[in-house]
């Protein structure tokens, strides 16, 4: 029987010869789970596709296209901020894009991965492809994607080279901040609201001792602060995801 | 031996979760029984390599995993089903399950063949394509048990494993344990004595971090024989008398 109809005969009522090859059972069990493989597979987008081969592990990309701030609507919302910081650039003259990109940056790199933020944290740091590569890979991808949309708003907002490139290290800084208290704290909230506090106080002292709002994205006199507060956090990050240890 | 513990501690703080327990076993089903806060996840986050212990040695399927390597191999070859499973709401069951297969590296040519044998396995195929977030709290469970077992693991770690299951999928459940039991070893936490009972071929009774009593569910319910302690079922009442006399072998101590 095959879905209720009896093959075993033809029209006449006759029973029908039955040849050799089909008289082997056949494991339906078997072959239903050929179909089924099939029908529930997913298949891969292209930029799963690409990202399976740069980083030679299915399950890495896998990951990576998982990360809540690179979904679309993540990745629009970020792309319309900026857009609104170019368009009020054009017509003040402050270059606002320069001044929002790290802080649009702090945010998605602290949702980027974390107990807060993948619901199967737990589960995933138990699996063979190392939770601190997933980690990397997915906060490199976040921060390359915003250094492009910054660029991009930048370069809309017609501000001056010096500008336009000037943020990308307090970016660095100030997402490296909020990845680190994301970790320790296991808030990607906190991580969030940590990096926005630290750059906007960055941005408002810096404005109150040179005079001029752009200071804390031109001034060379933070760049060094800038590379340590990245260095210090990025060590903190790291610490802090390595396997506990025990406390004896 | 799958699994090898000598003298593991565990400590947060001046707290000790687990406190000096030795443990060695092979293929078979093993449950892990005892009241909140005996220690029992604790020891499950150890073998499932999430947390190293304080002290002691920890070998799993002949390997050490305080190595990278060594750990990394220990995974390929693991299942866990932890006692609180987050889920990621969009994802279908199948989606789920795939995605743990990869994070596993199991060969990607194996993994919708393997998928779907474990996602029948846990007779959720109907509900393969359905989104977690629309199924019940039996159902993700399953789904959680399906993605512990996709790569036919050597040890299969389930923390509350029936929690949320109906009396029917719970015995369906043990049917689907005695069968992974005869190949991997399967170490069971569980609060409920008669899953020990009907799927378990050892029992390990944890108690304030130690493990005061291992052997077969059979020894364990004739702990009870004649003890007075309370329970509805031999096993209840081995349990409780197994417990209660370490707890007063400690008091008198």
């Amino acid at each position: 029987m095959i879905f209720g109809h009896d093959m075993t005969g033809d029209r006449t009522g006759r029973p029908a010869p039955v040849r050799a090859d089909l008289r082997r059972d056949v494991d339906l069990d078997r072959v239903w789970l050929g179909v089924a493989a099939q029908v529930w597979r997913r298949r891969p987008g292209l930029a799963e596709r690409l990202a399976g081969r740069a980083l030679r592990s299915p399950g890495l990309a896998r990951a990576l296209v998982t990360t809540p701030s690179l979904l679309l609507g993540w990745i629009i919302a970020s792309a319309v901020v900026l857009a609104a910081g170019a368009f009020v650039t054009l017509g003040t003259s402050v270059p606002f894009a320069a001044l929002l990109a790290p802080a649009v940056a702090a945010a998605g790199i602290a949702y980027a991965y974390g107990p807060g933020v993948d619901p199967a944290w737990e589960l995933s740091q138990s699996m063979a492809v190392s939770d601190r590569m997933v980690l990397l890979v997915r906060v490199l991808v976040v921060f390359a994607l915003n250094a492009v949309l910054g660029v991009a708003a930048s370069a809309a907002s017609g501000t001056a080279s010096a500008v336009t490139f000037g943020w990308l290290i307090p970016m660095t800084a100030v997402s490296t901040l909020a990845l680190a208290v994301a970790i320790v704290a296991r808030s990607a909230n906190a991580g969030v609201a940590a990096g926005l506090t630290a750059w906007a106080i960055t941005v408002l002292s810096a404005r109150s001792a040179a005079g001029h709002v752009t200071a804390a994205v031109t001034s060379s006199a933070l760049l060094l602060p800038y590379l340590l507060v990245a260095t210090a956090c990025a060590a903190v990050a790291w610490f802090a995801t390595r396997l506990q240890k025990g406390t004896s | 031996m799958n699994v090898e513990i000598g003298e593991v501690t565990k400590r947060f703080g001046r707290t000790f979760a687990v406190a000096g327990v030795s443990l060695e076993t092979g293929p078979g089903v093993l449950g892990l029984l005892g009241p909140n806060g005996a220690g029992k996840t604790t020891l499950l986050r150890m073998m499932a390599t999430l947390i190293p212990p304080s002290s002691g040695s920890v070998r799993l399927l002949g390997r050490d995993p305080a190595g990278y390597g060594p750990r990394r191999e220990i995974r390929r070859r693991l299942g866990y089903l932890p006692q609180n499973l987050g889920y990621y709401p969009g994802f279908t069951v199948a989606e789920f399950v795939e995605y743990f297969a990869l994070l596993k590296e199991m060969p990607p040519g194996r993994v919708p063949q393997a998928v779907a044998t474990a996602i029948e396995r846990v007779e959720l195929g109907g509900r393969a394509r359905a989104k977690l977030r629309t199924l019940s709290g039996g159902m993700l469970r399953r789904a959680g048990i399906a993605q512990a077992i996709v790569n036919e693991p050597e040890l299969l770690l389930l923390d509350e494993p029936t929690a949320g299951l109906d009396p029917e999928q719970r015995v369906a459940f043990r049917a689907l344990l005695r069968d992974l039991g005869q190949r991997a070893t399967v170490i069971v936490s569980t609060h409920l004595v008669e899953d020990v009972g009907a799927a378990c071929s050892q029992v390990a009774l944890m108690d304030a971090g130690q493990i005061v009593f291992h052997g077969t569910p059979d020894e364990l319910a004739a702990g009870g024989e004649g003890s007075g302690a309370a329970g509805d079922a031999p096993l209840e009442r081995g349990y409780s008398a197994v417990l209660a006399a370490h707890r007063s072998a400690g008091a008198a101590a």
